[in-house]
């Protein structure tokens, strides 16, 4: 293996049909990992996307996989999956975190679209230093240039072109090399062969001040440079790259090259950029958390002799069982070793190590740290931590929140139910936030979530990816019971009119509280009912717990304490206590004047300001209480606070109100008690409801 | 706005179940020792499009003491527009959430969360980069909230103004905004060690600004307290009784 300064994990982000799958296939070709090009079909029309993802699967390789491995001049390359979609999900946040870089693929005639917009958020949120790669230049219409000041003006970076095109759409011929100074053509069956010229003299005016303005931008980020900019000295290539290089890794320049990846043109200059431009694994600052209650950040070094730290960022299904992706931010992983799985605090012990090769693997003996391979035999979750005996930190937060969302879901045949089950399986080893269950009641599968969006994208990729064909229901907010003042109880259950008797007295109050958990207090003096019969009680209270007397929704947030009781000496018994306390409860419930809390989630959009006010609007309308919002001069991110019930659909809404610019984001926030006429509303639903199952 | 909704904004209608929240929020203003500088039920500021100042050096407090003028304008149904020019949102909602977590604990609140969610809604946070703040960009943005009955602030506060030459004509632009909507502004001015200092205890650089407000208090550290030093507009009570920021908590202490 190479040392860490060769290796890049990068992603390679781009909307849909700005040409991923056709710049992946080249990257692999050109690193030899495949021996041969072939196109995407459809290229040109909606059904390119899928045509692509059957390619895929066709040919047994990459995009889809966790992390494809290549080799370019010295260095080592993983380019990870990254996912398309924008949802606050646990899948997203592992899946970017493991890059180290990003490719930002734009497309020469369409420009920054709201697409690119996303993804470019995705990889600001997560401080992810990219480069860009205007592709499609060869397309008629191609106009990189404008590309460059919609990177600038539409998404605030501060781009500079680092090549100039030859020639564009029809005659494009191949790109300036503003380092250099020299012109790239690409010949052979496909441009394998890079061709260096001198710049065509109509290039080379334009070519010079193109390499000022990259120069002065790059001086900023080198005392170097700026003083050979003074002294009129020549600038060496490295002193360039090395500036380009400080501001990319700051994220405050992003250089932008160009070509055509279609037409095999200006792939390889995009790989030296990688090499070159984009960090290596030491290069990045990584934390990882305390696993006590405060959960404090500890900084980890990229060091193979410490401790072991590692991430378990995706599992996938093999012929040979679970193959379980991990990156190592810390110490190593080597074959025969013991490491401690975080979540569980189960020892394993390491198998079998390998690293994908496209559509192969190869066993290794050991991942050290900053490189990302995988392990077969380990049982784990997606998101887990391995650390070595000792240590005790994870990568990713143990608080895992309840599902706001629930969705019935139901196979429409035989075949899909067995899939179904399959992937319900694995999304729930994948993502915690992801839960099945089935209605005793309706016995509908019922999938539970953090959001719309969340599980529409679990819905798709059960049939994508399991060919589960399911029919989905309405989807259903998970709404909770509370009570809102102290009341008392005093219960007694008597059954004692023949055969064995039953008795039980449970008395004392119920109370709101304001965490949502459920607290039992026993405040029994003098023996009123025996001790023995205490954990009964609280069964028997807890039991309540589980589905309210109001509306049926778990109750949460009460606590309840019991002084007094009485019990007798042959007809008491632990069941005898169960149905004391949940008659009680009953009783008491109905005097606390219980209310219906419902989630409210936090959202947060970011538009182009012009359609600010018109989405606060939207906001307003749908419940919610705006927070604030944040002036970043071209964009508006607007935080606000709205029911999750109100938020269905709301993407479509905000697309047409913001011509397609705004995106959002929206996780739990608290939960809240739902107005008077909102609660009728939920009352009449949940009636009719039951009506329909009986 | 229907009627019950007019008589709840008063005060004069409190709903059965909100009655304990309503007790809370009286006792709160009760004991809340701003009662020291300003009559009950009266504004510090006393005119709509009127303007006070909080002046200090940095750090010592004033975003502090601005945000719990706010939360008490709030506890007091007062609509609240918050405007930074430093600090993105997420700060400023952690600034009103600890020093009213602070307020909750040294006044041992009960059911602290329920307060606090029945006071949000009375405010609005903003935040723009310095240079793009102006006030037709704050003109459009009033407008929209109040066109659409989103938000129609009382009490603006601007925490981060840079006061240079420009200022005197910003804050009479302002001044014309502020009357329109029936608003109050409170600003942070950040004062300078090196500063020279006039008669009335405004520096130098701001004397000619000092007419544009009604009321001007400074902010300064005397050991662990931080004096709150009325310097104009402000009516002591109860024989002056001096009122302090607590260094350790931030909070108002008499």
């Amino acid at each position: 293996m190479k040392t860490e300064e060769n290796v890049r994990n990068i992603g390679i982000s781009a909307h849909i049909d700005s040409g991923k799958t056709t710049l992946t296939e080249r990257i692999l070709f050109y690193t030899k990992r495949i021996h041969a090009i072939h196109d995407v079909k459809g290229k040109d029309g909606v059904g390119a996307t899928m045509d692509s993802m059957e390619l895929e699967r066709e040919r047994g390789i990459t995009i889809a996989s966790a992390a494809t491995y290549c080799e370019w001049l010295t260095h080592e390359i993983n380019i990870i999956d990254t996912p398309g979609h924008v949802d606050f999900t646990v899948e997203v946040e592992r899946s970017l975190r493991v890059l180290d870089g990003a490719i930002l693929v734009l497309c020469a005639v369409g420009g920054v679209q709201s697409q690119s917009i996303t993804v470019d958020q995705q990889m600001k949120r997560y401080k992810i230093p990219s480069v860009a790669f205007i592709n499609k230049c060869d397309r008629s219409g191609a106009n990189p240039d404008r590309v460059i000041s919609q990177l600038i003006k539409k998404l605030g970076h501060n781009a500079v072109a680092m090549q100039i095109p030859i020639g564009l759409e029809m005659n494009f011929e191949g790109v300036v090399d503003l380092i250099t100074m020299k012109a790239l053509y690409f010949d052979g069956d496909n441009g394998e062969i890079v061709r260096i010229e001198n710049i065509p003299e109509s290039l080379v005016s334009r070519a010079r001040e193109k390499r000022e303005m990259l120069i002065d931008k790059a001086s900023i980020f080198s005392d170097e440079l700026t003083e050979a900019v003074l002294e009129e000295r020549n600038i060496s290539d490295d002193v360039l790259i090395e500036a380009i290089r400080r501001g990319v890794l700051s994220r405050q320049l992003t250089p932008v090259l160009m070509g055509s990846a279609y037409k095999n043109k200006a792939v390889q200059p995009l790989l030296d950029a990688v090499v070159s431009l984009l960090p290596c694994p030491s290069d990045m600052v990584n934390e990882a958390l305390t696993m006590d209650e405060k959960e404090e950040p500890v900084l980890l070094s990229s060091d193979s002799a410490k401790p072991t730290v590692a991430l378990a960022f995706k599992l996938e299904d093999g012929p040979y069982g679970q193959l379980t992706y991990i990156r190592v931010y810390q110490g190593i992983i080597s074959r025969g070793e013991t490491i401690v799985n975080a979540r569980t605090g189960k020892k394993v012990k390491v198998g079998r190590v390998i690293r994908m090769h496209a559509d192969q693997m190869e066993d290794i003996s050991a991942i050290p740290s900053g490189y990302i391979g995988a392990l077969f035999g380990i049982d784990c979750a997606s998101g887990d931590t391995f650390v070595s005996p000792g240590l005790n930190v994870t990568m990713t937060s143990m608080f895992i929140p309840d599902p706001v969302i629930s969705l019935a879901i139901v196979p429409n045949d035989n075949k899909s139910q067995i899939n179904m089950s399959r992937a319900l399986g694995r999304f729930t080893k994948e993502d915690p936030t992801f839960k099945t269950y089935v209605d005793d009641e309706t016995n509908e599968t019922i999938i539970e979530g953090m959001g719309e969006l969340h599980l529409e994208v679990y819905v798709e990729r059960m049939k994508r990816e399991y060919g589960a064909d399911v029919t989905t229901g309405r989807p259903r907010v998970a709404y909770r019971e509370t009570i809102t003042k102290k009341a008392e109880f005093n219960y007694i259950h008597k059954k004692q009119t023949g055969g064995a008797g039953q008795y039980g007295r449970v008395a004392g109050y119920i109370e709101p509280i304001e965490s949502n958990d459920f607290i039992f207090e026993n405040k029994i003096t003098g023996g009123s009912i025996p001790t023995q019969y205490i954990p009964a009680c609280e069964k028997g209270f807890r039991q309540c717990m589980v589905k309210g007397p109001k509306l049926e929704f778990p109750i949460t947030g009460v606590k309840v304490v019991i002084n007094d009781g009485a019990s007798h000496s042959v007809d008491s018994s632990d069941m005898a206590f169960q149905a004391a306390a949940r008659g009680a409860f009953l009783e008491a419930y109905a005097k606390a004047s219980p209310v219906i809390n419902e989630p409210i989630m936090k959202v947060v959009v970011e538009t182009p300001t012009e359609f600010q006010g018109a989405i606060m609007g939207l906001l307003n309308q749908r419940r919610g209480m705006i927070v604030g919002s944040q002036d970043e001069g071209h964009m508006t991110v607007i935080e606000a606070q709205v029911p999750l019930s109100e938020m269905f659909g709301f993407s479509t809404v905000l697309r047409s109100s913001s011509q397609g610019q705004a995106q959002f984001t929206m996780e739990f926030a608290i939960f809240k008690q739902v107005p008077q006429s909102i609660a009728e509303k939920i009352t009449e639903e949940v009636a009719a409801r039951k009506k329909n199952v009986a | 706005m229907n009627l019950l909704a007019k008589l709840k904004k008063k005060g004069t209608l409190i709903r059965l179940r909100d009655r304990y929240i309503h007790m809370l929020k009286n006792d709160l203003l009760f004991s809340h020792p701003l009662k020291h500088i300003r009559d009950e039920g009266e504004q510090l500021i006393p005119e709509e499009g009127g303007f006070g100042a909080v002046l200090s050096r940095a750090g010592v407090g004033k975003t502090a003491f601005l945000v719990q003028l706010a939360l008490h304008a709030m506890l007091e149904n007062k609509y609240v527009l918050h405007i930074s020019l430093i600090d993105p949102v997420d700060k400023v909602t952690l600034w009103y959430k600890e020093l009213f977590n602070g307020l909750g604990q040294h006044y041992k609140l009960a059911q602290v969360n329920q307060l606090w969610q029945t006071i949000l809604p009375f405010r609005f946070i903003m935040t723009f980069r310095v240079s793009s703040f102006s006030i037709p960009k704050l003109q459009e943005r009033l407008t929209d909230l109040s066109q659409q009955d989103i938000f129609k602030p009382e009490i603006i506060i601007i925490d981060g103004f840079q006061f240079d030459e420009t200022a005197l004509d910003f804050l009479s632009n302002l001044r014309a905004l502020a009357r329109t909507h029936g608003c109050r502004v409170w600003f942070s001015v950040h004062t300078h060690r090196h500063e020279d200092i006039q008669p009335d205890g405004m520096p130098a650089r701001l004397s000619t600004l000092s007419d544009s407000f009604n009321l001007i208090l400074k902010l300064e550290p005397a050991g662990s307290i931080i004096k709150i030093v009325p310097i104009k507009g402000i009516k002591s009570r109860d024989g002056g009784r001096p009122v302090y920021l607590d260094s350790s908590t931030m909070l108002i202490s008499e």
